[in-house]
């Protein structure tokens, strides 16, 4: 479906090292993915997943290497970065239509627009009934939809998610899929997703990056060109499947 | 509905009755004690002397010079000025010291330096500093009172979850959003604990700080009390610092209560 000629590149990284002192933990990592693109990234326990968005999204230092977003080095203060964290992250004093708000409000949009699109997401998300409920009124899953609308609220340039959906029960996570695939297709964002289960990466992505052991590069790309929504009985989505299940069982 | 009426917990008997028991006891006790002359008068007054004296206080000035409640009033201003000044520069203090770490290097060390002296030990600096009224009373409990206030604060900023700053930090919040969206937020709880820590501390530094150097205040009664050799008075100051200190206690639970429910979380 899109097949159609590629938009043009989003995000450029070009040679991205991590050290932890003598620790090498990303070993010259370059990709690029392009504009409202969605990338699954699989890889080992332990292979610096998390470190690798930490240091796409500027929490850490790149020990060499650079990120390009738009042709000029990432930034938060200037573009736009989601990330979304392998735990809850909602502010337990403000309510979940406030939680959502609060990227907006860092970035200092103007509250018409800040009310407008939360109507908007709020509604696509199912949220809207539960916009003045607390979080520690609503469940762990509910918290975890809250940082994904918070993150699509702002027009990410690039959003991150850390494994979001890893501690929830399977049904719960198909259908959590499927609103992340909705949003993603509506509000048109360039997408990072990190997740250790193989099946949910097909799911969900064009384009599944695999990472090696530590020290870690990409060890193989995989294009996912099935039509949507997918079949997890599809023999083509199947034999994605365990191609990539392969590619990890190597180590 | 009447499911529940029969599980109503009732307070055993034994709790209701004994301490009625064991309180009588021990003022009839002492007032044996004090009567047959086991005690000399000279050292404890007897309960019937104190009370005797509590309602003839709130009429005669003799012979320390005010009524009993204008001592408890001189007392209470100068714990309550000493207090919140202590709020107004502890809690602001304390939380900026918790995030910026100009404000950490600049005050910690000096706040180190004094913060293992008593406030008690500050007195006779103060007295050359400010002679034995008001001003000089108020600093000595704001020194006192100031102290829980910086550590509650401070601490209570350091545990801000450090995932929601990285949050923060990824939708690109400057240092400034991030200490008064998630930091000062995240420390409530710890800076309403102050409230009631603060207090106490100021009024236990009151009483120090009139025993010592004071022309008036329930301190004050206290120590006229022992230089007059009327143990009766000592007995009755006590009893009102310990019944004073109660009621303030018991109203910044109420005011605690109140903004709590405010900033519902
Ligand atoms: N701050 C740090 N200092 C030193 N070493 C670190 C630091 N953070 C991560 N590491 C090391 O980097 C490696 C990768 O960690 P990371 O958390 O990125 O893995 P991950 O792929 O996200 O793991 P998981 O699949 O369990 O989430 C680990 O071996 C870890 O010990
Ligand atoms: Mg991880």
């Amino acid at each position: 479906m899109q097949d159609a000629a590629r938009p043009r590149t989003k995000i450029e990284v070009c040679n991205l090292t991590k050290r932890f002192g003598e620790l090498l933990v990303l070993d010259d990592i370059s990709f690029s993915v392009a504009e409202g693109e969605f990338v699954a990234i699989v890889g080992p326990t332990g292979c610096g997943k998390t470190t690798f968005l930490n240091t796409l999204s500027c929490l850490l230092p790149a020990s060499n290497g650079q990120i390009l977003i738009d042709g000029t080095p990432a930034n938060p203060k200037r573009h736009n970065i989601s990330y979304v964290f392998q735990e809850p992250t909602c502010l337990p004093w403000r309510t979940v239509r406030e939680n959502v708000a609060y990227g907006m409000e860092v970035k200092g949009r103007p509250q018409k627009d800040i009310d407008e699109r939360l109507d908007h997401i709020l509604n696509l998300v199912g949220l809207t009934q539960c916009a003045n409920l607390y979080p520690n009124q609503i469940s762990a899953s509910m918290q975890q939809r809250i940082a994904v609308s918070r993150a699509f609220a702002v027009d990410p340039d690039l959003l991150l998610m850390d494994e979001p959906y890893g501690q929830l029960d399977v049904k719960l996570r198909f259908y959590l899929e499927d609103e992340l695939v909705s949003l993603w297709r509506k509000l048109q964002s360039t997408v990072l997703f990190i997740t250790h289960n193989i099946e949910e990466a097909v799911y969900v992505s064009e384009r599944i990056l695999v990472l090696s052991n530590k020290p870690t590069r990409i060890k193989a790309e995989v294009k996912v060109d099935l039509p949507r929504p997918r079949d997890f009985m599809d023999p083509e989505f199947v034999r994605i499947r365990e191609h990539v299940t392969d590619l990890i069982r190597w180590w | 509905m009447t499911a529940y009426r029969e599980v109503v917990v009732r307070t055993p008997l034994a709790l209701k009755l004994l301490p009625i028991l064991s309180v009588a006891t021990f003022f009839i006790a002492w007032e044996i004690v004090v009567r047959t002359g086991v005690v000399p008068d000279t050292m404890l007054a007897a309960p019937t002397t104190v009370t005797q004296l509590l309602l003839d206080k709130f009429t005669n000035m003799d012979p320390d010079g005010a009524l009993l409640h204008q001592h408890a009033w001189v007392s209470i201003q100068e714990a309550f000025g000493g207090y919140f000044l202590a709020l107004a520069v502890g809690l602001p203090l304390g939380l900026a010291m918790g995030w910026f770490n100009v404000a950490e290097g600049l005050a910690r060390p000096i706040f180190e330096i004094i913060r293992p002296i008593p406030p008690v030990a500050w007195i006779p600096l103060t007295i050359f500093w400010f002679g034995i009224g008001l001003p000089g009373k108020i600093f000595i409990i704001w020194l006192g009172g100031l102290v829980p206030c910086v550590i509650n604060a401070y601490v209570g900023v350091k545990m801000t979850n450090p995932t929601l700053i990285q949050m923060a930090r990824t939708y690109g919040a400057s240092d400034w959003q991030i200490f008064k969206q998630l930091c000062i937020p995240s420390a409530l709880p710890m800076v309403f604990g102050a409230l009631q820590i603060a207090l106490a501390c100021c009024w236990t530094n009151l009483v120090a700080a009139e025993l010592l150097a004071a022309d008036a205040g329930l301190g004050f009664m206290i120590t006229m009390g022992r230089r007059l050799a009327m143990p009766e008075m000592v007995v009755l100051g006590m009893f009102m610092v310990g019944l004073t200190g109660a009621f303030i206690g018991v109203i910044i639970d109420r005011v605690e209560k109140r903004l709590l429910a405010g900033i519902r979380r």
